[in-house]
Parts: structure tokens; C-alpha cells; sequence
């Protein structure tokens, strides 16, 4: 993978180049800055940005900013934002625009170096890649905003929120004190209503949230 | 040319400029009675004298026909109107009224009182109406007008000099009178009273009285007219309990986004420091592990690993420190044994030798330590930073009621109170616990900044 890595501290800004290029991608640009990831992304055309939110010049949402111009002027382009902290509105800003090729992960996820290089490479790759306390946030906003879909049980609700957390089916058995193969017909039924096609893919469960949440 | 030479003229040059300070003062004194501010001040006492008379007319009207009976019952008849002008909540109106003429005419800037207090309820309304200081200050106001309308009046009487200047030219008009036919003499007025004039001769002197009177006019209304300012200030503004009230609500309008300011500073060096710090030796520790273990993606790499283990190693040192530092930042420990040895660890760990005293018998509320504490932190780091001192010295003095820190320093001075820096935050600090700084720094110095603040907070 061609990665641009945009993050103002310095230590993660080299610990994080140095961690991609170990696992054999090529960092074409490492910046500090919003303005300066643009122009790197118009100059180098990589594969995935990693962008940092908070940066100068007002260490607010500079990065989230950079990032959804970036998305709107390259959509090939996959954009995985990081941060110390979960912003709802930063997460329902940044899927507005839709969820292909879109992760936003904690900045702690990059300890587990091995999960963090695969959900980069599926944000690449034009998947999706959302921190279990980005979708648990958002599934609590969301159901707090009254915008249930009249169409999911109460149970189905329940399932499809400790699915966001990142719970498998034997977690949410587990939780609910029922049997997996409960479980796995309330799934069954959740992927069915919100009309998900029947696939192997990782991304099932993330998109049957993101499906539920846009609702 | 020679010293006397210029000497000489140095002389010339005073006693010119001399005489032209007294040409200047004598033209002032000419021009005064033609300036808009006399007019105004004469326009102010006018309307003055009305309101006088109009007060005064209510006042007899209410009082007299004069059988004592009667007088009780006026006089009680005008305690129950003033009564019920506070309580209809009127007398704010009036005063207010009077304010804004005061501020008009006199080019005052007289802020109003507070607003009044709301009550739900016609009782509770009634009785926090009867309460509110600032509708009896207006009562209190508009009577002291009526003996303010006779010192009006008389002010405006000096202005009737311009009528004495007419008499020498319509004398001889009127009275060119057949010999032997005995006329009244003419009236006139003075300061002292109306007098009589009964010869041409005499209007000259009406007429110089009349000059003298015109000139000192101004004065006379401008001595009136500031008793009036003063009474519209004491009477009409914000009263000494607003003024502490407003004080109040600055100051901890400014404490509060001062502690809000410091806690976003906390925030940052957090996630700028520590969070990034912490966040990327994880990322190195799960990078060796990665080179380590058994069945990953990664090769077994152990040299690579070591490397790995050693940075992160170094970066845990690092992040301590900085943590230490944002922790100090908050509350350093040391306070928790007494401010002397707070200020002993901070003064030896100042950039500039510094010297400190401290006699101190009685130990302030913790408050005012941890006050006192980043006060003397925050003047010993602008000394390092702007005075260029070689040397400073801290000096703590506490008293029964008051502590008295002072920061010298033998720099460039010129330290001043400037918005949105770190002595103007300081001072907010310092005015939230009732305490004050001050700022003695001339240009070339030396500096010294001394911070008041009670005992017990």
C-alpha cells in the first residue's frame, strides 16, 4: 500500500512510518498538517490516508476537515481517521458521506499492531473499519433520538447494539443468557430485514449497524 | 553664541511663555461665557429651578391652608405619595429620567443601578419594591432637588447680568424727562439683591456689574451644576452594594474562564504529551511482540524486537517526566507541607537565582496557598523569561488578615498589565479571593510585583 500519514505529534507521526514500512507498505509523505495532507494526497495519489483530527492550526477537527475534502476530491482514496477521543458528530460527519473506504479508529488501537494494518488495508481496499466505541456511541446517540426502526423487535434491537459493541454471537449469548442459535436466527433476521446480502464478508455486521443507524 | 547668551534666552523664552499663559488663561475666562458647555450647565440649572418649582408647588399644595391639623395631614399625605411612588416602582423611572438629563446635558456617564429584583406574587412584588435601595436613593434625589432649585436659581440669576448691560443704552430713551419731574429710580438686579438706580451716571455702573456678572456666571453654574453630578452619582448610579455586586460578578466571570482556560491547557498537554506518548509506546511494544510470537504475519526477529523494547523503554521514562510536570502543573505536592516549602522547591528550581524570605506566622487556608504558590511561579517564570534579571528575590510577609508576596527582580522593568497576558490573568486570579497586584516597573528597572491576598479565603 502507498500510505500518506497526516499527525502532528512527532513521535507517532515517525513510531507509526516505521511501524507500516516493518510490514512492507511505502509511506509516501508524512505531514503535520490538513493543508499539507491535501496537497501530499493531490501530489503522490496513495492508496490510504491516515489522518490524525486534532491538529494545528486550532487543534480542533482540522484533520476530520482535511479528511472529508480528501474523500470528496479523491472517493478512490481510503481514509482512516484517528483520534485520542470519539466524537459522535465527527463519526456522523465522516459517514455522510458514506462508508466506503472510510475507518475511524482510537488512536489505542495502533498497540494491536496486527489488527490495526489489517483494518488500514481494508479501508484501503474500500471496506470499512469503525472503533466498537465509535458504533456503540453511535448506536446510543441514535437510539436515543427516537429514530427506531419500527421494523426490528426489541430483541433484535438489543442484538444488533451489542453487535456494534463488537461482540460475536457467542459474547451476545453470553450477555443476553440465551442459546447462539438464538443468536445467530435474531442475526439472521437483522441482516434479512435491513436487506444485506447473504456474504462472507468482515463488514457484514458494521454495515448492518450503519444501515440501522441511517434508517 | 555664549552661555549667557543662551541663558538670557532661555529667560526670554519663559517670561514669553509666561505671558502667554496668561493671555491664554485671560481669553478662557472672556470666552467661557459664550462656550456650550456653560449653556448647557445654564440649560441643566434652568430646568433645575422647573422641577424645583414644580416640587415645591405639590409640596404646598399638600401642606397648605396652614392650620397644623392640616399641615399633619399634607405632611402625612406626602409620605404616603412618596410611599407609593417607590412602591408603584415610579421612582426608578424618575430617577432614571434625571440620569439621562444629567448625562445629557452635563456629558456625565453615570451607569444606571442594577436592574430591580424580580418577584412572583403582588405581595412579594410590593414588599421587594419597598425594599429596593435604589428607587429611595431616586426619592431621596428628587427632594433634595427643591433646596438644589433655590442654589439653581440663584446660579441663573448671574446670567441676568446681560440684562444690566442694556441699561446705559435705553436710559436716556425713557427717561428723557422734563426738568423738575421727580422719576422712580429703575431696579436692578445683584447677587446681593435687587437695587435702585436713579441717574444716567449710575447705569455705567450697572453695566460693569452687569460685565462682572456675565463672567462669572459660568462658575457660579458649574459649581452648582457639580454638587448636582455629585448627587446624581451617589443618588442615580449603581450603589456601593451594586458596585461590589458588578465587581463580584467580573471577577468570577473572569475566575471562570480562567479555570476553564486551565483546564483546556491540562487537556492539551495530556493529548499532546502524554496520550501521544503512551499511545506510540504501546505501538512499539506491540511491534516486538509482533517479532516474538509464534505465528505471526511478521518474521522472528529478536535484535529488531530489542530495538523495539529499548525506544519504548526510553519513551516511558520520557512520558513520566512530562506526567510529573502536567501533575505539578495541577497541584504540586510539595503545598501539602506548607507554602515555605512549596516556595523553597520552586525558587530553586527558578532559571535565575533568586533569594526568599519568608516570615509568615499564621498558615493561610489552603486556597490561598495554592494562590500564592502559582502567583510566585508565574512571576518567577515572566522574570526569566522577559526581565533579563541576574538576580530576583521573593519575599512572603504575613500578617494576621493580609499575606504579602513581592517578586523583585533587578532586570528592564517595563512589565505592565496587558490584556490577555499572563499578568492580567493573574490579576483576575488574584482580584477572585478579594486580593491585588501591583506593578512597579519602570524602563530599565527594577521590577517588583507585589501580590496581596487575604489569609483565609
Amino acid at each position: 500500500m502507498r500510505v500518506v500519514i497526516a499527525e502532528d505529534a512527532a513521535v507517532m507521526r515517525e513510531g507509526l512510518s516505521r511501524l507500516l514500512e516493518d510490514h512492507g507498505h511505502e509511506i509516501v509523505a508524512a505531514v503535520a498538517d490538513g493543508d499539507a495532507l491535501l496537497e501530499a494526497a493531490t501530489r503522490h495519489h496513495p492508496d490510504v490516508a491516515v489522518v490524525d483530527i486534532r491538529m494545528p492550526p486550532s487543534y480542533t477537527d482540522e484533520g476530520l476537515r482535511a479528511a472529508i475534502a480528501l474523500r470528496r476530491e479523491q472517493p478512490n482514496v481510503g481514509v482512516l481517521v484517528f483520534s485520542q477521543y470519539v466524537e459522535t458528530r465527527y463519526a456522523t460527519q465522516l459517514l455522510g458521506e458514506g462508508s466506503a473506504g472510510v475507518g475511524y479508529l482510537l488512536k489505542d488501537r495502533v498497540a494491536d499492531v496486527g489488527e490495526f494494518v489489517t483494518a488500514l488495508a481494508r479501508v484501503a481496499a474500500g471496506g470499512t473499519a469503525l472503533d466498537p466505541e465509535v458504533v456503540s456511541q453511535l448506536v446510543g446517540a441514535s437510539r436515543r433520538g427516537a429514530a427506531l426502526d419500527a421494523s426490528l423487535t426489541p430483541r433484535e434491537g438489543e442484538v444488533l447494539s451489542l453487535m456494534a459493541e463488537g461482540r460475536s454471537n457467542a459474547g451476545i449469548a453470553d450477555r443476553l443468557v440465551v442459546t447462539e442459535g438464538a443468536v445467530e436466527k435474531h442475526v439472521a433476521n437483522i441482516f434479512a430485514k435491513l436487506g444485506l446480502p447473504v456474504s462472507e464478508s468482515d463488514n457484514r455486521r458494521v454495515l448492518a449497524v450503519l444501515r440501522y443507524l441511517e434508517s | 553664541m555664549g552661555t549667557t547668551g543662551g541663558a538670557r534666552t532661555a529667560t526670554d523664552a519663559l517670561q514669553r511663555s509666561e505671558s502667554g499663559r496668561l493671555n491664554t488663561a485671560v481669553a478662557a475666562i472672556l470666552r467661557e461665557p459664550f462656550a456650550r458647555r456653560a449653556h448647557r450647565e445654564l440649560l441643566f440649572c434652568l430646568v433645575d429651578v422647573l422641577a424645583g418649582a414644580v416640587g415645591f408647588a405639590s409640596i404646598v399644595l399638600l401642606l397648605v391652608p396652614g392650620t397644623a391639623v392640616s399641615a399633619i395631614r399634607g405632611g402625612t399625605m406626602l409620605v404616603v405619595l412618596l410611599v407609593a411612588v417607590v412602591a408603584s416602582g415610579a421612582a426608578r423611572r424618575l430617577g432614571s429620567v434625571f440620569r439621562r438629563l444629567a448625562n445629557r446635558l452635563l456629558g456625565d456617564s453615570v451607569p444606571p443601578p442594577l436592574p430591580a429584583r424580580e418577584a412572583t406574587g403582588a405581595y412579594k412584588r410590593l414588599w421587594t419594591r419597598l425594599r429596593d435601595g435604589a428607587s429611595w436613593r431616586a426619592v431621596a434625589y428628587v427632594l433634595l432637588r427643591l433646596p438644589m432649585a433655590v442654589l439653581g436659581l440663584y446660579a441663573v440669576a448671574f446670567w441676568a447680568g446681560v440684562i444690566n448691560l442694556t441699561y446705559p443704552f435705553w436710559w436716556r430713551l425713557f427717561r428723557n424727562h422734563p426738568p423738575n419731574v421727580e422719576l422712580s429710580p429703575a431696579w436692578f438686579l445683584t447677587p446681593f439683591g435687587p437695587f435702585r438706580v436713579g441717574a444716567f451716571a449710575g447705569t455705567f455702573l450697572v453695566f460693569a456689574l452687569g460685565v462682572a456678572m456675565v463672567l462669572t456666571a459660568p462658575w457660579v453654574t458649574r459649581a452648582v451644576t457639580s454638587v448636582d453630578h455629585w448627587l446624581v452619582q451617589r443618588l442615580l448610579g449603581p450603589g456601593r452594594s451594586d458596585e461590589r455586586v458588578r465587581r463580584l460578578q467580573q471577577t468570577r466571570a473572569r475566575l471562570v474562564d480562567d479555570s476553564a482556560a486551565a483546564m483546556r491547557r491540562i487537556e492539551r498537554d495530556l493529548h499532546d504529551g502524554t496520550q501521544a506518548q503512551l499511545a506510540t509506546l504501546a505501538m512499539r511494544l506491540g511491534q516486538a511482540k509482533e517479532k516474538l510470537e509464534n505465528g505471526s504475519e511478521m518474521p522472528f526477529d529478536p535484535d529488531g524486537a530489542l530495538e523495539l523494547v529499548d525506544a519504548a523503554h526510553r519513551q516511558a521514562k520520557e512520558a513520566l517526566v512530562e506526567l510529573r510536570g502536567i501533575a505539578r502543573g495541577i497541584h504540586p505536592p510539595a503545598l501539602d507541607l506548607g507554602l515555605d516549602a512549596a516556595l523553597a522547591t520552586l525558587v530553586a528550581r527558578s532559571a535565575v537565582p533568586t533569594a526568599l524570605r519568608i516570615d509568615m506566622p499564621v498558615r493561610p487556608t489552603p486556597a490561598i496557598e495554592t494562590i500564592a504558590y502559582f502567583s510566585v511561579a508565574e512571576l518567577l517564570a515572566n522574570v526569566a523569561k522577559h526581565s533579563r534579571a541576574r538576580q530576583a528575590e521573593v519575599e512572603v510577609i504575613g500578617g494576621e488578615e493580609r499575606l504579602r508576596i513581592r517578586v523583585i527582580d533587578d532586570g528592564v522593568g517595563g512589565a505592565m498589565l496587558e490584556v490577555g497576558r499572563g499578568l492580567k490573568g493573574l490579576e483576575s486570579r488574584v482580584g477572585g479571593v478579594d486580593g491585588a497586584l501591583s506593578i512597579g516597573s519602570p524602563p530599565g528597572g527594577p521590577t517588583a510585583v507585589t501580590v496581596e491576598l487575604p489569609v483565609h479565603a
